[in-house]
């Protein structure tokens, strides 16, 4: 049997690139929405993503990391393109890492100054990752239009991540938090639409490769589904959140559940727009693949190791199931 | 901008950025060991004194893991954004090392992690015990990888050609190279003697504010046997590890050794001010054939100097002094450990003037350790990796301008983190273990 190594890869990476945008996604949007919370009910945020942040953040080395072994000619290109908001992205990320840490610590103005560079790190780093992705999806074209776009990607993946930062907490908090959050959870959703309808409509305007996969009939017929489902997930989040604040029997899983769904849905039409390319318009997956020998061994080791990954990180989730509960090393 | 000066802020900015980020894993590597010790003493002795070092250690633990994460996935953009051509020419190589640390030692130890730091009431006592076991696992194993990605760039092995592209023939011996066992088991070695002066000289630090604090004098105690079993190891594995690299990068050695030209019955240079500009040594305080000796085992063996590797020798002045700064750190650190360990036999409490020493020697692994880093990196040039690829010949497509601005921002992100830690450090041992 003879595999598509770089197609596997490809697929590998997006893989690992969904599963960081959704992980890491949560406990940003948490960081983002902090500063609408009291003293109490910030403890009780970060002690909901506290045993899992590093772990989600370990999904972002592990997609850099397959863009570097099975693609290196395009991690050349797309990093050093990135340069900047990569920059920006890692100094937010390291704020926010170590204000985890420091905010416990912390006493006094201390403890304002800490929250403030967690809110501010996961600010950072969520509006870089945005501008990274809409720099990407266009190909790093030069010009003004082209930047206003990026800023626009920018501030919508922030209201995703809020999104998503919010739907997790319906999950893990209860309450008066639990209350705030499933009002956080509506303004999230509305900023995402806003963002995912100007996102659509200026993505075939910057890229003709893109729009011509799009309005190609009739496969568009067809392609019809994506967005079709999405609006659906979409009315999903904002029925079930309408629920649960009345007080209606509903799961308080299904407004994360549903946006999860509405990331992957975006996530696959993003794949669609860019397959076969890694950057577009550029270079292909094929002409930035690494060497047959090279990918072999990676892929021995993916086989051999993600069973066990997906196990313990199953139990930890089990661990850690039910309500958060605030105090550190208990 | 001139390329020689990208390439000089590409390779500052890389430096500066690895020599952050290895303070903090030469600390966790060895303290998740010693924090499962103080764990499984807890769980065996349900002392609530074991108890309460393991929290306060866990706390310094987390603190020095979440700096060593975040200044960890900085370095894993590095090679893409300030080296490419690094990528270019030895992905295949390179890349599936990088990976097999990530799936192998990351997640591992960042999902126990949480359940170590957050879980003890909610697991049974072995499965804690477990997921502390797993945390140092992991970081031992990362340890091992990215050791074995930078061994076989010192000393390249079981590499092979296809058409014009690098890739391995032999995975086994890329790994196995020939540096790396010498290489992990003294970064291994340096990592238990950073952790157990951290944590004797924090111990020590409260203890000369509560002399009675029990649990701060185990933990004293327990860093300085640590440490006395160590750093007689850690000078052996460090002269097998010079004498590895006699046989496989002499220009490195004679760097080190300041030695310029080649000859027989060479001496031992044990001080002087190396001046690279007219290659000679002023101020040489030498042993006659010393050099010759304990190299090769015979005063009057010869011994290569500079001058047979030009031009491509590594910049002497730097390598000559790291190493000496290491060298001398490792025989105080001995003396200090040897000292220690004799003072607090049978629970005797040393007096205070050597408890402010065990505090002043708190950081003293970061130091040897930083400058055995500064000798290899530095000793190496001016290759990337050895006979294969130039420094210069990696270096990005990145800007001055841009290299300038991501410069500045890390210097003052780290310049406040380290701060902050030190601070928090200090804090924490000060107010002890029943805090
Ligand atoms: C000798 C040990 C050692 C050395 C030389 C390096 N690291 Fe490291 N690194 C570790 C030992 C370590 C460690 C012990 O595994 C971590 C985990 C926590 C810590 O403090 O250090 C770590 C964390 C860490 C992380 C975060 C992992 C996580 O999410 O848990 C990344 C992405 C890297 N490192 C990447 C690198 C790269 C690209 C390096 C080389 C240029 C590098 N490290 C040098
Ligand atoms: C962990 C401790 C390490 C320290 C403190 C360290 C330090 C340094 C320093 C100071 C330089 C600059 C040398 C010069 O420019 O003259 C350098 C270069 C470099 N090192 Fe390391 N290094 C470490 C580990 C590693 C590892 C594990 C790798 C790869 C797996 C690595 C790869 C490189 C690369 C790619 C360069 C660039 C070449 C250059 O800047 O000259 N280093 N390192
Ligand atoms: C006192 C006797 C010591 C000797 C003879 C010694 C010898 C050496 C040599 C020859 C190298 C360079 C190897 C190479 O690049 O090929 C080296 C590197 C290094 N040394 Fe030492 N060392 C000593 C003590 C220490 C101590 C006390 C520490 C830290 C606590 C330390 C930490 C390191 C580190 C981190 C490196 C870089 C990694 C490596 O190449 O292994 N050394 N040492």
């Amino acid at each position: 049997m003879s595999l598509d190594l770089p197609i596997v890869f490809a697929a590998l990476m997006g893989l690992a690139i969904l599963m960081y945008v959704v992980l890491d996604g949560y406990d940003l949007g948490v960081g983002m929405l902090m500063p609408a919370a009291d003293e109490r009910e910030q403890d009780l945020m970060v002690a909901s993503i506290g045993p899992f942040w590093d772990a989600n953040e370990t999904w972002l080395v592990l997609g850099v990391g397959i863009l570097l072994v099975a693609f290196p000619a395009a991690h050349g290109l797309v990093l050093g393109a990135l340069y900047l908001p990569v920059a920006a992205m890692l100094v937010g990320l390291m704020l926010r890492g170590v204000a985890f840490e420091f905010r416990v610590k912390a006493e006094g103005w201390h403890r304002g100054l800490w929250n403030w560079l967690f809110w501010f790190g996961s600010f950072l780093a969520s509006f870089a990752q945005g501008l990274m992705l809409g720099r990407y999806v266009t190909g790093f074209h030069p010009g003004f239009g082209y930047y206003v776009f990026a800023m626009l990607v920018g501030a919508s993946l922030c209201g995703g991540y809020v999104l998503l930062g919010a739907t997790w907490l319906i999950l893990k908090t209860e309450g008066a938090l639990q209350k705030k959050a499933l009002a956080w959870a509506r303004w999230g959703l509305l900023w995402v639409a806003l963002g995912v309808a100007l996102v659509s409509l200026a993505t075939p305007l910057v890229s003709t490769t893109v729009q011509a996969k799009w309005f190609d009939f009739p496969r568009t017929l067809a392609l019809l589904l994506l967005p079709l489902a999405t609006l659906a997930a979409g009315w999903r989040v904002w029925a079930a959140t309408g629920r649960l604040k009345r007080g209606e029997r509903e799961f308080d899983w299904m407004p994360l559940a549903a946006t999860v769904a509405i990331f992957t849905l975006a996530f696959a039409g993003l794949a669609y727009s860019l397959f076969p390319y890694v950057v577009i318009d550029r270079m292909t997956i094929r002409e930035a693949a690494a060497h047959p020998s090279a990918l072999k061994f990676m892929l021995a080791g993916v086989i051999i190791v993600v069973p066990f990954l997906i196990a313990y990180t199953v139990f930890a989730y089990r661990v850690f199931r039910g309500k958060a509960r605030a105090g550190l090393y208990e | 901008m001139d390329p020689s000066d990208v390439l000089l802020l590409a390779r500052a900015q890389f430096g500066l950025n690895i020599g952050f980020h290895i303070l903090f894993p030469s600390l966790t590597i060895a303290l998740g060991w010693i924090l499962l010790y103080f764990r499984i003493r807890y769980a065996r002795s349900g002392d609530p004194a074991w108890l309460a070092t393991y929290k306060l250690w866990t706390k310094v633990f987390a603190l020095s893991f979440a700096m060593g994460v975040v200044s960890g996935i900085t370095m894993s953009f590095q090679f893409g954004t300030n080296w490419p051509g690094y990528m270019l020419r030895v992905g295949n190589i390179a890349g599936p090392l990088l990976a097999y640390e990530v799936l192998t030692a990351f997640f591992l130890e960042a999902t126990f992690l949480g359940v170590m730091l957050f879980g003890m009431n909610r697991v049974p006592g072995w499965v804690h015990v477990f997921s502390a076991a797993m945390v140092a696992v992991g970081t031992t194993l990362s340890a091992f990888w990215i050791l074995a990605l930078n061994s076989w760039m010192h000393t390249p092995a079981g590499h092979a050609m296809d058409g014009s592209q690098i890739i391995a023939g032999e995975w086994l011996q890329v790994i196995f190279n020939p540096s790396f066992p010498y290489r992990f088991t003294h970064m291994l070695l340096a990592s238990g003697l950073t952790a157990s002066f951290v944590v004797a000289g924090l111990s020590a630090w409260r203890l000369l504010q509560a002399g009675e604090d029990a649990s701060a004098r185990k933990t004293l105690r327990t860093g300085l046997v640590l440490a006395a079993v160590l750093a007689p190891l850690q000078i052996l594995a460090g002269d097998l590890h010079g004498l590895n690299t006699l046989e496989h990068q002499p220009a490195k050695i004679a760097a080190i050794e300041a030695i310029w030209k080649t000859g027989k019955g060479v001496p031992l240079v044990l001080f002087a001010v190396p001046d690279d500009q007219r290659r000679r040594n002023d101020f040489a305080v030498e042993i006659p054939n010393g050099a010759s000796l304990i190299l090769r085992h015979d005063p009057e063996a010869e011994v290569q100097g500079i001058e047979a590797f030009v031009p491509d020798a590594a910049p002497v002045a730097p390598v000559f002094f790291a190493f000496r700064v290491m060298v001398g750190m490792g025989v105080l650190m001995l003396l200090a450990a040897w000292t220690g360990a004799w003072a607090t036999r049978r629970g005797m409490l040393p007096q205070r003037w050597m408890l402010w020493a065990f505090s002043g020697f708190t950081f003293a692994g970061w130091i040897a350790t930083l400058a055995g880093w500064l000798v290899t990196e530095i000793g190496r040039q001016p290759w990337l990796v050895t006979g294969i690829l130039r420094t210069r010949d990696a270096v990005g497509g990145a800007s001055g301008a841009q290299l300038g601005a991501s410069l500045t921002g890390y210097i003052i992100t780290y310049t406040v983190m380290l701060i902050a830690y030190l601070v928090v450090l200090t804090h924490l041992a000060g107010k002890g273990a029943s805090a």
